[in-house]
């Protein structure tokens, strides 16, 4: 605390602890102007001479030079303004930082230029631990979560975290440590050790998956990919004695070593309630090549368009899709196929219900596709505007998907036949409920169309509460 | 499902007849299986053989994980699946067949204490030698257990199975135990087993019971199976009684089976290893 850290232009090395000394050439350009003694700056030309950051304990200095170099090419005030604005923002998305604030000074000191300016960062750094508590209540089950943040382990941004959730019908921890390139923080590290148990009652199983995955995020022109390993050593097995015998044959371990690559490109003004812009993300996996048993290479994308239209309406339409080519000879496990239905997907289906089924566990299918047509607008009447209110909307929606499995000996357009056919679909209005910049909860009355022997419908009202919608 | 639940299940299964493609399930024969599982995976392939039942043997690398109760073999019948000899006793009684019909109540509660002397004495001594014996433990059960699995998947299972198993042997007081006093116990039960079996053709007079094919599973089993070391099986060869008892099983029940190592003659029997 309280340790000055000055920077400037200079390319000499630095020295910790000692005053910068401006470069030479800046000197140069600026003698023109020196006879003008205003004293109002505005849109006069200045200078930046020093920039300093107030406030470092543990974070080293390297890793912010290249959050505030721009700070320097600014010429004049407003641009100084501008620009020292980025630099703050780029230093609080970081994650270091609990608080930055700048202040903007004329330059004091014996190589003070007339028009000089220095710019000042004061940070607070975070504390070296932070800890949170929640507890969290889901469907007949409640569970607390644990978690332990060390921001900025070894001073240049690194972040270790470990979560750890304890409840009524399982537990789950992880640990990630976190780290971003020097200078670049969109390009990062992640690296992952994980326990997780899930329960799917929609097919009876519960799965235990135990694994480690390293991940490489960077951007590319406008998109952003994420290359990532993962090895998992999963545990099926059945979650009640009645479960079906297809899916009691699936029990077992198995290991799963997988690349995968994603490319996303977000244009949206919003996660939630966008009003314009588009999403496209395209997944690939790639499992078995890199030791373990499962073995197959999966694909799936989605793409979601938005776009407002008179009063306030907007008009979204999304499209998902997958596909799972097992890969010599082997089955494919039930954990790794695509389900369909429910809340989050074709609506007016219950959870993962659609499609390939024994003695009423889905079993989930190799090949799918769901649309959803989406117009929301705001509530009738607009109570609550300006505040609560904002965070409501009525929707009205037409879902539409089919889930399958492909027997690959039969040729493209009998596939495309395959998907078309037993088509589901469902139609209906609702209220929709924003829940942070995350999180959406839905209302809505459904009417299921399309339905074929084997899957469960929710036709009336429907709730659903989650992340990613179609 | 509650206890009254399975009441009610088990009277609707009572009501159907066996069908055809019943099928028993146990792990992998030729790489996997160990020698205590295939003891009981036999005995009862032997029981349903003599309720003259016929069924599938079916091999797959995770049976342990789809039995219900965890062990093998278990039967998959219709919409059930039963697993371990005794429930699937219970079971067959529930649709009417059964060996035991024909003995009285003295005559039951001995040949319960009898199976209750193998499954302690036989089994446990089995389970010992295999996972508590480092040599045999090294040799043969971590590397046949964890067969079908890559790495380090099959290590990890196979640690895991061996530390449950030692666990258990602690539970019940045989981890003070050594090679030499389970090679007694073994020997002690066959006695037991040789004295009640006298020069009967079954255990029983002229009929064979569940106990015939539990003996039957566990003795031709240890007869056939290779370890590292003969001391178990030279310790039932000197049951004469015991080895034709053995022989006349097989000879009866097993002789047109293709399949299988029960169809070899035991005296060179297959090796587990």
């Amino acid at each position: 605390m309280g340790t000055v850290h000055a920077r400037s232009m200079d390319p000499l090395p630095m020295h910790g602890r000692d005053m910068a000394v401006h470069p030479d050439d800046m000197i140069e350009v600026q003698e023109a102007e020196q006879e003008t003694k205003q004293e109002i700056l505005e849109n006069k030309d200045v200078v930046v001479q020093h920039v300093n950051i107030e406030g470092l304990g543990r974070t080293k200095e390297d890793l912010l030079g290249h959050e505030i170099s721009e700070v320097f090419d600014a010429k004049n005030l407003i641009d100084v303004m501008k620009k020292s604005h980025i630099a703050r923002q780029k230093l609080l998305r970081l994650g270091i930082f609990k608080e930055v604030e700048v202040v903007i000074d004329t330059s004091e000191g014996a190589d003070a230029l007339p028009n000089g300016l220095d710019v000042t960062f004061e940070v607070t750094e975070m504390k070296r631990l932070t800890g949170s508590y929640n507890t969290m209540v889901g469907n007949n089950e409640g569970s607390m979560v644990l978690g332990v943040k060390l921001p900025n382990v070894f001073g240049r941004a690194e972040k270790l975290t470990f979560q750890f959730s304890y409840g009524t019908k399982e537990t789950s921890y992880g640990l990630s440590f976190f780290k971003p390139q020097l200078g670049n923080f969109e390009r990062n590290l992640t690296l992952n050790l994980y326990k997780v148990t899930g329960q799917f009652p929609w097919s009876s199983l519960k799965e235990t998956d135990r694994g480690i995955s390293t991940e490489l995020s960077f951007p590319l022109w406008r998109t952003n990919h994420t290359l990532k390993w993962e090895g998992v050593w999963r545990e099926l097995s059945c979650l009640a004695r009645s479960a079906s015998f297809a899916v009691r044959e699936e029990s077992g371990h198995t290991l799963k070593s997988a690349l995968s690559h994603t490319m996303s490109i977000d244009t949206r003004n919003s996660a939630i309630f966008p009003k314009k812009g588009a999403l496209l993300r395209i997944n690939q996996e790639l499992a078995g090549y890199t030791a373990g048993d499962a073995s197959f290479l999966k694909e799936d994308f989605e793409l979601q368009v938005n776009r407002q239209l008179v009063w306030d309406s907007v008009l979204s339409a999304s499209l998902w899709g997958g596909c799972l080519f097992p890969i010599g000879g082997s089955p494919s496990s039930i954990a790794d196929r695509f389900y369909l239905g429910g809340p989050t997907s074709v609506r007016g289906f219950g959870m993962y219900s659609i499609g390939p089924q024994s003695e009423g566990d889905y079993l989930g299918g190799e090949a799918y596709w769901a649309g959803g047509l989406h117009l929301y607008t705001p509530l009738p009447f607009r109570p609550g505007r300006g505040g609560f209110g904002d965070l409501f909307r009525t929707h009205f929606f037409l879902n539409a998907g089919n889930l399958c499995n492909l027997n690959y000996g039969e040729g493209q357009k009998a596939h495309l036949q395959k998907l078309v056919e037993c088509l589901r679909w469902s139609y209906g209005a609702g209220i929709v409920l924003r829940l942070g910049n995350i999180a959406r909860l839905e209302l809505n009355y459904c009417i299921p169309m399309g339905v074929q022997s084997g899957d469960r419908i929710c036709d009336g009202v429907q709730f659903g509460a989650g992340i990613r919608f179609l | 499902m509650s206890l009254a639940a399975e009441a009610f299940v088990s009277q609707i299964a009572a009501a159907e007849p066996w069908p055809e493609n019943a099928t028993l399930y146990q792990p992998l024969r030729e790489d996997q299986i160990l020698l205590s599982d295939c003891a009981s995976s036999l005995a009862v392939q032997a029981y349903l053989r003599m309720c003259n039942l016929p069924v599938q043997v079916s091999c797959r690398p995770n049976a342990e994980y789809m039995s219900p109760s965890g062990k093998v073999p278990f039967v998959h019948v219709g919409n059930q699946v039963v697993s371990e000899l005794g429930p699937i006793v219970q079971f067959t009684k529930a649709k009417g067949h059964s060996l035991s019909d024909g003995l009285d109540d003295v005559q039951r509660a001995e040949m319960k204490a009898y199976m209750e002397l193998v499954n302690n004495m036989l089994l446990t001594a089995e389970l010992y030698i295999q996972w508590c014996d480092d040599n045999t433990a090294a040799e043969i059960s971590r590397p046949r257990y964890s067969s079908p699995y890559s790495w380090p998947l099959n290590h990890i299972l196979a640690y895991q199975k061996q530390w449950e198993v030692r666990r258990k042997m602690t539970a019940i007081g045989w981890a003070g135990k050594n090679l030499e006093q389970v090679y007694e116990d073994v020997s002690q039960c066959c006695q037991a087993l040789s004295q009640r079996l006298g020069t009967q053709p079954y255990f029983f007079n002229k009929q064979p019971t569940e106990l015939d094919a539990l003996v039957f599973g566990h003795l031709f089993t240890i007869l056939t199976t290779r370890l590292t070391s003969d001391e178990l099986s030279e310790k039932v060869k000197s049951y004469s009684n015991l080895l034709a008892f053995c022989r006349r099983i097989e000879q009866s029940y097993f002789e047109d089976s293709q399949a299988g190592s029960t169809s070899r003659g035991f005296s060179k029997g297959p090796s587990l290893i």
